[in-house]
C-alpha cells in the first residue's frame, strides 16, 4: 500500500534565514558534523552486523537524522530525553562516544550497558534510554516530567521520541491524558516515517494528522514539523521550549519523515516499491542540509566531504575499539540485578 | 519502650507517613488515594496531612501512572504506588516487567527504579474471578523484583518502610481480609529488614511454611495440632524474593518434614519454588516427600461454598500435616 496519501498539515513556519544567522557558522557546521557522525555510525555498524560482529535487533535511524538533532540543538542537554528502539542517533547526540556506544553492539565489557543492553538500550546520564517495547517509554517520559514539576524546577523539561506506530498503544494516549491534566512539561515528539514495521500508517492510525488530530482532545498544543528539514524542526522545537517554559503545558509534535531502511535490520522492505523507496532517499535530509550551508557560503562541498569523512574515520576506529574491547566476564553475569 | 495496639491498614499507613516525613521524595500516587482516603482507607489522613502534591489521585489508568512512576523513579524520586488491587496491576504489567524490573541491569547500572507497588493481593470476600488473583508466583518469575507479603502489623510496618527505602522496584503484598488485624506494636520507630524469614512457632514435629493472610490459617492449624500432641514450626516468609532458604532449611533439617501452605495456584507457584530449593538444600535430611496446600487449579468462584472449597483452610493444611506424618 502507498503512504503517499496528501494530508492537510500545517506546518510550522519557520525561518531558515534567521536561523541561520542565530546559529552562525560554528553551530551549523558541528550540526552537519553530528549529522555525519549518525549517518556514519549508522552504516559501518549496519556492515558490522552483516559481518556477524552485532547480533540481535537493529534499527537504523538513517533518513530520520534530522529531527533529533534539531531537537538536542534546540532544547539542550539539560532535560530528561528517552526513546525507542531506534535509539544511536540520540545516545550520540547527548553524548555517548562512538566507542562506548558500538563496544556495546559489539556485546562487550567497555559497552554503553556493559553488554547488557545491545542495539535497543543505550543510556546516557540524561537518555533514560533507547526502550523495546513500543510506546514503553511514553509513560517513563511522563514521570520523568512529573519529576520535573515535583522538583520545581522551571527550566527543563522531558522529551519523548516514539514512532508512529507507538500512536496506537493504550498508554500513549493515558500519557498524554495524565501529562494534561497534571500539566507536566513534556514534548512527545512523534516520528511519523509511514511505517510500522510493514504497516503503513494509514492501516494502523485512524486521524491523518497524528499531532494536530489528537491533541485537540487532550486539551494539548499540536505541532507539526518537516522531519527532513533541519532548520524546521529546530525553528519548531526552539518555539515549543520558550512556549513550554512560560506554560509548563505538555506539548504533542508530529515531526513527518522517512526511514531509508528497513524497520530493523532484518526487514527486506517488500512493502515499499522500488520507486517509492528511491523517491524517498532523494530528500535526504543531510544532503539537504548540507546544500543549505554550501549556498549560504557557510562551507564548501569539499569541507563537506571532508567532515564526512572525519566521521567514517571516527565510526572506523571505534569499530577497532569495540573489536579490541574485552568480552564481559561470566562471573560478573549476576552482579547489579538489583540496585545497591 | 513504649507499645501502641493497631491494626495492619494502619500499621502501613503508619509506614507510609513515617518515611514521608523522613525523605519528601516519597509520595503517593494511585487510585482513590487522596480525597476518598483510600478505597481501603490505607491512606486516610494522608491527603489532610500532605497535600495533593504528595497524595495523587489518579485516573483509572494503571499502565499510564505505572510507567510515570518508573520514570518518576529513574529521575530521582521514590514512588509508593498503590493498586486498588493487584489484579489491577495486570493492566500495567509491560511497565511492571520490562521496564522497572530491568532498568538497573540493562542500563549498565545507571538508571535505578526505587518504587513500592503495594496494595490488597489475593482473595477477599466472594469478589470472584477477576478480583482474587494472588501476584507472587507470576511476578517472582522475573529476576529484579523484591517480593515482601507481611502476615502481621509489626511485619507490615517494618518491612514496608524497609522497602521504601530500598533503592529496587518492591511488589509489596498486603491481604484484604486481615487489614483489620490487631497487633501490640512499639510506637519507636523500627525497621523490618527485608530478606529475613521468621519462625512464628518453634516446633520439632514438623515444619510448615506460609507467607501473608495463610500465615494466620496456618497458626489455626499448629494450634489445632498441639493439642493433639503435634509440635509444628510455623515459619513465615514474610519476603518471598529474596528467600531466605536457611532459615527454611534449617528448619526442615530439625523437623525432617515439610508441608507449604499458599493462598494462590498449585502450578508454578512459590511452594512449587520453595519446596524445590528444599529438596535442593535438605533431600537426605526429608523423612518424607515434601507437601503442599495451595488454591486448586480453579478460577475463583463466586459461591461461598465454592470459593471455600479452592482455598486452602485449616482442615486441608491438618490432612495434609497428618498425612506426611503417617499420622
Amino acid at each position: 500500500m502507498s503512504s503517499s496519501k496528501e494530508i492537510d498539515h500545517h506546518f510550522y513556519p519557520s525561518d531558515s534565514k534567521a536561523i541561520i544567522a542565530k546559529l552562525g557558522k560554528v553551530n551549523l557546521v558541528e550540526i552537519l558534523r553530528r549529522m555525519f557522525l549518525i549517518r556514519n555510525f549508522e552504516i559501518r555498524s549496519e556492515s558490522a552486523y552483516q559481518q556477524g560482529k552485532i547480533g540481535g535487533f537493529f534499527h537504523s535511524y538513517i533518513g530520520q537524522e534530522a529531527i533529533q538533532t534539531a531537537a538536542c540543538q534546540a532544547l539542550g542537554p539539560n532535560n530528561w530525553y528517552i526513546t525507542s528502539y531506534r535509539c544511536h542517533a540520540l545516545a550520540l547526540l547527548l553524548g555517548a562516544t562512538p566507542n562506548e556506544l558500538m563496544a556495546e553492539l559489539y556485546g562487550r565489557a567497555t559497552g554503553n550497558s556493559k553488554g547488557r543492553g545491545g542495539s535497543m538500550h543505550f543510556f546516557t546520564e540524561r537518555l533514560l534510554g533507547g526502550f523495546g517495547i513500543v510506546a514503553g517509554q511514553v509513560p517513563i517520559a511522563t514521570g520523568a516530567a512529573f519529576s520535573i514539576k515535583y522538583k520545581g524546577k522551571k527550566d527543563e523539561v522531558a522529551i519523548c521520541f516514539l514512532g508512529e506506530g507507538a500512536v496506537a498503544q493504550g498508554v500513549f494516549h493515558e500519557s498524554l491524558n495524565l501529562a494534561s491534566l497534571w500539566s507536566l512539561p513534556c514534548i512527545y515528539v512523534v516520528e511519523n516515517n509511514h511505517w510500522g514495521m510493514g504497516t503503513a500508517v494509514e492501516r494502523a492510525i485512524a486521524a491523518d494528522r497524528i499531532a494536530e488530530d489528537f491533541a485537540h482532545g487532550y486539551k494539548m498544543k499540536a505541532y507539526t514539523l518537516d522531519g527532513m528539514d533541519f532548520f524546521n524542526c529546530y525553528g519548531g522545537f526552539q518555539h515549543i521550549r520558550e512556549e513550554m517554559l512560560k506554560t509548563g503545558r505538555p506539548v504533542l509534535v508530529e515531526a513527518i519523515t522517512q526511514r531509508f531502511k528497513g524497520h530493523s535490520i532484518s526487514d527486506p522492505g517488500l512493502y515499499r516499491t522500488k520507486e517509492e523507496l528511491s523517491a524517498v532517499t532523494k530528500c535526504d535530509p543531510i544532503a539537504k542540509f548540507e546544500l543549505t550551508l554550501i549556498n549560504n557560503k557557510i562551507l564548501t562541498e569539499s569541507d563537506a566531504r571532508q567532515i564526512d569523512k572525519e566521521c567514517r574515520e571516527i565510526v572506523i576506529a571505534a569499530m577497532q575499539y569495540a573489536e579490541e574491547s574485552p568480552w564481559p566476564d561470566p562471573i560478573t553475569l549476576e552482579e547489579d540485578v538489583f540496585a545497591p | 519502650m513504649s507499645q501502641q495496639i493497631i491494626d495492619i491498614r494502619e500499621a502501613i499507613r503508619q509506614a507510609i507517613d513515617e518515611e514521608m516525613a523522613r525523605d519528601d521524595r516519597v509520595f503517593v500516587i494511585g487510585e482513590e488515594v487522596g480525597e476518598y482516603q483510600g478505597a481501603y482507607k490505607v491512606t486516610k489522613g494522608l491527603l489532610q496531612k500532605w497535600g495533593p502534591q504528595r497524595i495523587i489521585d489518579t485516573p483509572i489508568s494503571e499502565a499510564g501512572f505505572t510507567g510515570l512512576a518508573v520514570g518518576a523513579a529513574m529521575t530521582g524520586l521514590r514512588p509508593i504506588v498503590e493498586y486498588m488491587s493487584f489484579n489491577f496491576s495486570f493492566v500495567a504489567a509491560d511497565q511492571l516487567i520490562s521496564h522497572a524490573t530491568k532498568m538497573h541491569y540493562m542500563s549498565g547500572n545507571r538508571f535505578s527504579v526505587p518504587v513500592v507497588f503495594r496494595g490488597p493481593n489475593g482473595a477477599a470476600a466472594q469478589v470472584s474471578s477477576q478480583h482474587s488473583h494472588c501476584v507472587e508466583a507470576i511476578y517472582g518469575n522475573l529476576p529484579g523484583w523484591i517480593i515482601v507479603a507481611p502476615s502481621n502489623a509489626y511485619d507490615a510496618k517494618g518491612l514496608l518502610k524497609s522497602a521504601i527505602r530500598n533503592n529496587n522496584p518492591v511488589l509489596f503484598l498486603e491481604s484484604e481480609l486481615i487489614y483489620g488485624d490487631k497487633m501490640e506494636i512499639p510506637t519507636e520507630e523500627y525497621l523490618v529488614p527485608l530478606g529475613q524469614a521468621r519462625v512464628v512457632v518453634p516446633g520439632t514435629d514438623v515444619t510448615l511454611m506460609s507467607h501473608s493472610r495463610m500465615v494466620k490459617v496456618c497458626h489455626q492449624a499448629v494450634v489445632e495440632l498441639a493439642k493433639q500432641g503435634i509440635k509444628v514450626e510455623l515459619i513465615d516468609l514474610r519476603t518471598i524474593k529474596p528467600l531466605d532458604i536457611a532459615t527454611v532449611a534449617t528448619s526442615v533439617k530439625k523437623t525432617n518434614y515439610c508441608v507449604l501452605v499458599e493462598e494462590g495456584h498449585q502450578f508454578a507457584g512459590v511452594a512449587s519454588e520453595v519446596g524445590f530449593q528444599i529438596a535442593e538444600h535438605c533431600f537426605d535430611y526429608l523423612d518424607a516427600p515434601i507437601r503442599r496446600v495451595c488454591q486448586r487449579e480453579t478460577p475463583m468462584p463466586y459461591s461461598m461454598v465454592l470459593e471455600k472449597e479452592t482455598m486452602p483452610n485449616v482442615e486441608r493444611i491438618i490432612a495434609q500435616i497428618k498425612e506426611v506424618l503417617c499420622r
